[in-house]
């Protein structure tokens, strides 16, 4: 296991949104590990602010949820994006590339 | 909004969602488990509980922990200003109190249905009529004046019953019911007295009532020669009986007449009036045999010009009301055209018409139901200025709040947010003002009750605190809230946040000012507008009772002890019912300390009436108005114990007795309208007994008394004819009689000798109505009293609210100008000027709300006619007293604010931010 990186504040919900579009509905522990494979064990997705999040998330309206069989047999909760939610990870992705440019620019030596 | 519905379902079916969150961290429990092939999972994993309370606080989240954060907000501020927030909670509360009470009995009096199957399909019957009507010979009931003139009135001739009763096609039941008066009630060897009433057969059907026990009266108990039967009230069965089913069978003496109890009424049923308990119902068809009255009894069945009985019917389903009047209409007016006897009989008839009857007969609803309206009125004006005082309170606060509100604003909360912090505030406020409110109301209601029962002892008017009226309140209270919430809430957020923040506390050259007044002055005017109305209002109650009690009576009325005997009742015939009163009139003018006594048919000023038609030999009937004059039956020494001088001729008394010719002293009223210009004494008039005697007694006047008040001190004295009750007039005859004893001391001292003395005479004839003759005039005008003390205690209520309201608003306003008043102090302005800067604004918001005030007492106090005694609407001396009191308590209320803005140090002042 390489350096373990808490994830930067205000990008939980953009990474679930992401990776549920990218591989369409799974459960918490799912999501989990797919970001942090993803990123290679550097992004570490904390439970104890994943469930909440998810929560939250659901409040919104950003993703749906069902129960269903998981690949091995046992019931999960499924997450879903919603259209809505599709939306609001456009909407993130792109504050997040500005900033991540605007940051860029800052720290660029000179 | 979506969300909001999310986190409802949320709550629905937390349980269930409860569940699910388990689940799924045990479903990633084991997922993580399986994976790294460790059971020490949980440790890794973290605190399970947490992550679930977390997740359980975004559902209930912000919503609830808002509202939780507002609340407790809201307890701290109104805890850091305790004055402000007990004014406010105190006169919010006395508001809804007040307001509460009075519901209370609007509800009792006017809205809450008789406890009777589908009450809604009930209708009175009544006639109106305008003038005189011949036609009526003899009329026993209740009548009321109509604004537009003439009387209307729930008394029909039996015949007249039967005709409408057979002949209808639109009520499926038509009874008939007459009061029965107090009756003298022996069951089991206990006497007692109590209401009857005389009903007829179908009158529990119509009413579709059920027996407690045995049956109700019938069709064939009210036959002429069916056996004699009575129902008892539910109350009378379980205080005399104990609630034994043996009690049906059993005989009972009604007025010494046997009758054999046949059931037991149910319950809640207190008969059809509200304002008589009844204790026993007896078939009408008893009447005659009861010999109540003993005036001609027998032919009160079939003498068609003899009004008593009165009628209400069920409606046919499917029938209105106005197809039902439509109907009987007609029918009655052929039926009293049938019964005229001659020309001048037939120029008046009664009208009939209908009257919904579902809450009964209103006589109580007649007694209360304006001096109710006009004391709601006064309470929502009092609600008024309550909530005129909290918003004034509250937009002062706002005012001072502005930099705290700019703060908030400035750090991103929502205008929302802060508004709703607000409302959460005032609604806080006023739901505690309502619980305060519902306190006050259940004591007002208690005073209220005592003070309109006034000691009567069946007093029926049950008014309560039931659901209906507490959810008046709590909408009352909420509205307010909201209303007097929302104004200053607005306000407060509007502010343009930059200069809001640059202001210190004491700034107060601000430019927002462009108006010569703001609302908060718009309020003041109004509540010391109100409050003028209310003052003037209590002030005219206050001078109408005083009329009221200084009239004067041309009789006495102090140490006059009253009692009514009746040996009628107890079986008492008429040779011995004359022998008896006079044994007893022996035996009181005996005791020591007794100037005198004497009795009468009729009490003095308790208006009751016993009038008669008379006509002047030789004289034409002056105009349609059939002459007429007040009879009383007098013992003798009549004149001398009530002290009514005799101006010519002789008293009535010992030498006028059975065989003599009649003979009568009349009043100045009888003398000056029909003698004008001469002496009465030694001219004949013929009255005309109660019904059956056509003829008329020759009556001689042998003496003149000076006008004494005879049934109330409202109404002119009419004529009055005074007679001796030991002479015997065919169809007069005596019974119940009331006793006058005039004493040296305290009259009910000698109550227990005189009860000792009558039960030593005749222990079967109960001694009944003590009082003295004061309590029974200060009887009469109980309303008045009742209504002056209530109007007083709110017109001092409005008083004070607008004090606190004038007086908030000026301390405010000179805190606010601190600054500038220690910078004119320190320039070298006087005192004097000080104090008259702050109290010219205070004198113009006075006069401004006086003059809105005047101009609404002139248009309002014209409904207050009716009420007023002795004095005009806009009475002068009253409305410049009201004008002084308000002036004197604004200048009170505002000199103290101008005192402190006067000794303001102006060091600190300028100091001071």
């Amino acid at each position: 296991m390489g350096t373990r990186t808490e994830i930067p504040p205000g990008t939980l919900y953009m990474l679930i949104l992401k990776t549920l579009a990218r591989i369409g509905p799974m459960h918490g522990y799912g999501i989990a590990q797919y970001i942090q494979q993803t990123s290679e064990e550097v992004l570490q997705v904390e439970e104890g602010s994943l469930y909440p999040a998810l929560q939250r998330m659901l409040i919104k309206g950003w993703v749906d949820a069902e129960w269903r069989q998981s690949e091995n047999n046992r019931r999960a909760r499924f997450y879903k994006l919603t259209p809505e939610g599709r939306k609001q990870l456009n909407r993130e992705l792109r504050d997040f590339e500005r900033v991540m440019l605007a940051i860029g620019k800052v720290i660029e030596p000179a | 909004m979506k969300s909001l519905w999310r986190r409802l379902q949320w709550l629905l079916h937390r349980d269930r969602f409860e569940r699910e969150m388990d689940e799924e961290i045990h479903h990633h429990l084991g997922l993580l488990a399986d994976d790294r092939k460790e059971a020490d999972v949980l440790r890794q994993f973290g605190n399970i509980t947490l992550i679930k309370e977390d997740s359980r606080r975004i559902w209930i989240g912000t919503f609830c922990e808002q509202l939780a954060q507002d609340v407790r907000y809201a307890l701290r501020t109104m805890a850091s200003s305790k004055l402000f927030t007990a004014m406010a909670i105190l006169s919010l509360a006395l508001g809804i109190g007040a307001n509460t009470a009075i519901y209370s009995f609007m509800d009792a009096i006017m809205l809450r249905a008789m406890p009777v199957g589908h009450p809604a399909q009930l209708a009175i019957l009544k006639w109106r009529i305008k003038g005189d009507a011949t036609v009526i010979h003899g009329r026993t009931g209740s009548a009321y004046r109509e604004p537009g003139g003439g009387i209307t009135c729930p008394n029909f001739p039996y015949q007249g019953y039967e005709t409408l009763r057979d002949n209808n096609h639109v009520f499926s039941t038509l009874f008939a019911y007459a009061g029965g008066g107090r009756m003298n009630l022996v069951a089991d060897g206990q006497a007692e007295l109590g209401f009857g009433e005389y009903v007829s057969g179908n009158y529990f059907g119509g009413l579709e009532l059920s027996p407690a026990a045995g049956r109700l009266i019938g069709p064939e108990d009210d036959k002429s020669g069916a056996s004699p039967v009575a129902v008892i009230s539910y109350g009378y069965w379980q205080r005399r009986f104990a609630a034994q089913a043996a009690a049906v069978g059993k005989r009972i003496l009604v007025n010494g007449y046997p009758l054999t109890i046949i059931g037991v009424a149910p319950p809640e049923f207190f008969g059809v009036r509200p304002d008589t308990v009844a204790q026993i119902f007896i078939p009408v068809r008893q009447f005659g045999s009861l010999d109540v009255n003993q005036r001609g009894v027998s032919t009160w069945h079939t003498d068609p010009h003899n009004y008593w009985v009165e009628i209400m019917g069920r409606l046919r389903p499917g029938v209105t009301q106005a197809q039902a009047q439509a109907e009987l209409v007609p029918l009655f007016h052929g039926w009293v055209l049938n019964s005229a006897e001659n020309e001048s009989e037939r120029a008046l008839l009664p009208t009939l018409w209908l009257q919904e009857g579902g809450s009964g007969v209103d006589s109580l609803r007649h007694q209360y139901s304006q001096p109710l309206y006009v004391l709601t009125a006064m309470v929502g004006l009092i609600l008024l200025i309550a909530c005129a005082n909290i918003a004034n309170l509250l937009l002062a606060r706002a005012e001072a709040r502005r930099r705290e509100m700019a703060v908030r604003l400035s750090l991103g909360a929502g205008r929302i947010r802060v508004m709703r912090q607000l409302l959460t505030e005032s609604i806080l406020l006023s739901i505690s003002a309502a619980a305060l409110g519902t306190l006050l109301a259940s004591f007002g209601i208690r005073a209220l009750t005592w003070l309109l029962a006034n000691g009567r002892e069946n007093f029926t008017l049950h008014a309560q605190l039931d659901w209906r009226v507490l959810t008046f309140t709590l909408l009352v209270a909420v509205a307010t809230g909201t209303l007097f919430g929302l104004a200053p809430a607005i306000q407060a957020t509007k502010i343009d946040i930059t200069p809001a923040l640059k202001e210190t506390r004491a700034g107060s050259s601000r430019a927002r000012t462009r108006l010569p007044f703001s609302l908060s002055h718009i309020l003041v005017v109004a509540q010391i507008a109100i409050s003028l109305l209310l003052v003037a209002a209590a002030g005219l109650f206050v001078r109408t009772l005083g009329n009221l009690e200084s009239v004067s009576l041309g009789f006495n009325r102090d140490n006059v002890l009253l009692f009514d005997l009746n040996p009628s009742h107890a079986g008492y015939k008429e040779p011995a019912i004359k022998s008896l009163y006079a044994d007893l009139q022996r035996r009181f003018q005996l005791l020591p300390g007794v100037r005198g006594a004497t009795m009468a048919s009729v009490p003095l000023v308790a208006n009751s009436t016993n009038t008669t038609g008379i006509s002047m030999p030789g004289q034409p009937p002056a105009g349609r108005r059939a002459p007429s004059t007040a009879v009383m039956m007098v013992g003798p020494s009549f004149f001398d114990t009530m002290q009514i001088p005799i101006l010519a001729g002789r008293p009535v008394g010992e030498q006028d007795i059975d065989g003599a010719p009649v003979t009568a002293v009349v009043n100045e009223v009888f003398a000056r309208k029909y003698f004008p210009g001469q002496s009465p004494i030694g001219h004949h008039f013929f009255a005309f007994a109660y019904s059956g005697n056509r003829q008329g007694v020759d009556i001689e006047i042998v003496g003149l008394a000076r006008t004494a008040l005879y049934d109330s001190l409202r109404r002119e004295v009419p004529p009055v004819t005074y007679i001796s009750y030991l002479q015997s007039i065919k169809n007069w005859s005596i019974t119940g009689m009331i006793f006058e004893v005039h004493t040296a001391g305290d009259p009910l001292a000698l109550a227990g000798t005189v009860r000792r003395i009558v039960h030593d005479v005749s222990p079967q004839v109960p001694v009944a109505g003590i009082t003295t003759q004061a309590g029974q005039i200060d009887g009469t005008i109980v309303q008045e009293r009742t209504f002056a003390e209530l109007c007083t205690c709110f017109g001092a209520l409005a008083l004070i609210m607008s004090c606190v309201g004038l007086y908030g608003t000026m301390a405010y306003a000179v805190s606010r100008r601190t600054s500038e008043i220690g910078i004119r102090m320190a320039l070298g302005a006087e005192r004097r000027r000080i104090i008259w800067m702050v109290l010219r604004q205070v004198l113009l918001l006075g006069a401004a709300g006086l003059a809105v005030g005047l101009a609404a007492v002139w248009e309002t106090t014209q409904f207050l006619k009716s009420f007023l005694f002795g004095l005009q609407p806009n009475d002068p001396l009253t409305l410049s007293f009201a004008v002084a009191i308000l002036a004197a308590c604004a200048v009170l209320a505002g000199y103290a604010p101008a005192w402190r803005a006067s000794h303001i140090d102006p060091m600190v002042a300028l100091r001071h931010e």
